[in-house]
């Protein structure tokens, strides 16, 4: 059984190599080697039929892709009616110190994805705003696309919705409370370090070349207008973690609707049904990649799911030495992240949380440190969602290992800190409030 | 509250016709991402989504 699931394995790590170079496609490089591992399961009589593997794999995050639609269907809507354009010019104008910038910048990034769980929704609602003001305090393309990844990383596992901690606790009966502190005293630490790594050195150029820079703002847009559609998003998701049993369940994706309506109506230059129409338009052709990348990885899970091949993963690394384990996670958690998005969480975040329990560690910082690992690996093939949502946002055009090598800093300053949480939990158990 | 979910779970299904509708259309036409090789993602990817509208998964 093991050595059966361990040769599924390599024959779909060898069917995505294969298909990764001859055909030059991640999407279907994963569907490949996902229809490989399904068949190898169907041989073996583990499942009994491929395309009910292969149907219900295309399920796995087709939520996750209705999110990405009508998130950037609202931040189409919203930047049609100039509004992202006008505040860049009006934050700009108003302070040109790169820290105060930088900060105000990753704050704003940080609120998004605190409060959906996923840091992708930080770069499509805010990605071009802040590599516009990133831009202009003198950051290269590089280190543009490298900071609104980091904040999106970061977003992501913040307080109060970090999703790998969720995932881990509800994987291994805990509750998930006292998760607020643990998860955001690391978080501002690993920001702030962050801020300083990318602004260090660099020049902001002059307010009145910026300005000359930034294409033209709608003269006639009042504050109103830029405000209630990113406030009524705020409001709705607010309201739905807060009040979660007086209204119906509304759901994220609706949630961008209604915003998306919103910003319809506050465009200052009413724009007819077919404009409304190409923009759609447009942006389902410009997200495909997105959502091609959601649905195949899916695909993946499923079928690692099925042979077997997800759970020999998590017990081959639990069974390692402590010593192993902890050197080994800094590589492992995020390579899984790559591959299985949340269900890296699920796959060895919950066995981890039983084997520290035997140890009489504090799980609830075990189990922070854990879910700030797993987002470094949203840069990392196969599915690298976030990493190439960022360069695409940001307009980079240089190669994807250079992208890599310039958030490494920042991933490695995330990895550090975790590590010494997961190492010494109890010595931060104070921050369990 | 129970009428609310259901106008929301038919909004839903609304969307997901949405999605699928622009999905077909750029399957045979459309600017960006050409080739034999994103036309069979263009199917795969549609497959959920029509499933999803047709209440057959």
């Amino acid at each position: 059984m093991y050595l059966d699931t361990t040769i599924i394995l390599i024959a779909m790590v060898v069917a995505f190599v294969l298909s990764s170079i001859f055909l030059k496609s991640a999407e279907i490089s994963m569907i490949i080697a996902a229809s490989v591992g399904i068949l190898f399961g169907v041989a073996h009589g583990w499942t009994s039929s491929f395309s009910r593997v292969f149907v219900e794999g295309l399920f796995t995050n087709l939520d996750i892709a209705l999110l990405f639609v009508t998130a950037s269907f609202f931040v189409n809507f919203y930047s049609e009616s100039g509004a992202i354009t006008t505040l860049t010019r009006k934050l700009v104008s108003k302070s040109n110190n790169k820290w105060v910038l930088l900060s105000a910048m990753a704050i704003f990034m940080l609120i998004p994805g605190a409060i959906t769980g996923a840091g992708s929704i930080s770069v499509f609602v805010l990605g071009s705003m802040v590599a516009m003001i990133a831009r202009a305090m003198g950051l290269s393309e590089k280190k543009t696309a490298a900071f609104v990844f980091t904040f999106a990383i970061l977003s992501a596992a913040a307080p109060p919705v970090n999703l790998w901690a969720m995932m881990i606790a509800s994987g291994s009966d805990m509750p998930y409370v006292g998760f607020t502190t643990p998860l955001l005293v690391p978080i501002l630490i690993v920001g702030a370090l962050s801020i300083i790594y990318f602004g260090w050195g660099s020049k902001p150029k002059d307010t009145a070349e910026i300005l000359k820079n930034l294409p033209d703002a709608s003269k006639d847009i009042a504050w109103w207008r830029i405000i209630l559609p990113p406030a009524v998003l705020l409001g709705v998701f607010l309201v739905s973690y807060y009040l979660p049993f007086n209204i119906p369940v509304i759901g994220l994706p609706l949630t961008f609707v209604i915003a998306c309506i919103v910003a319809i109506i506050c465009n200052p230059n009413k724009l007819s049904p077919k404009e409304c129409w190409n923009i759609m338009d447009k942006t389902m052709e410009q997200i495909f990649p997105l959502i091609a990348t959601v649905l195949s990885v899916g695909v993946l899970q499923n079928a690692m799911s099925a042979t077997g091949v997800k759970g020999l993963i998590g017990i081959t690394f639990i069974t390692l030495p402590l010593v192993w384990i902890y050197i080994s996670i800094l590589f492992i958690a995020p390579l899984l992240q790559g591959s299985l998005n949340y269900g890296s969480a699920v796959v060895f975040g919950a066995p981890l949380i039983f084997l520290f329990n035997t140890m009489g560690y504090n799980l609830t910082i075990i189990a922070s440190a854990m879910s700030l690992i797993f987002p470094i690996g949203d840069c990392l093939p196969p599915s690298r969602i976030t990493g190439r949502l960022s360069c695409e946002v940001v307009g980079y055009e240089g190669s994807y290992g250079s992208f890599l090598k310039a958030v490494l800093v920042p991933c490695l300053i995330l990895a550090a800190v975790a590590l010494v949480m997961m190492v010494f939990p109890d010595k931060f158990a104070f921050l369990v409030l | 509250m129970v009428a609310a979910q259901k106008i929301i779970y038919y909004l839903y299904m609304l969307i997901t016709a949405l999605c699928a509708f622009f999905l077909v259309k750029h399957l045979f036409k459309r600017k960006e991402h050409k080739g034999i090789i994103n036309d069979i993602v263009y199917a795969l990817c549609i497959i959920p989504f029509i499933l999803r509208i047709l209440h057959i998964k």
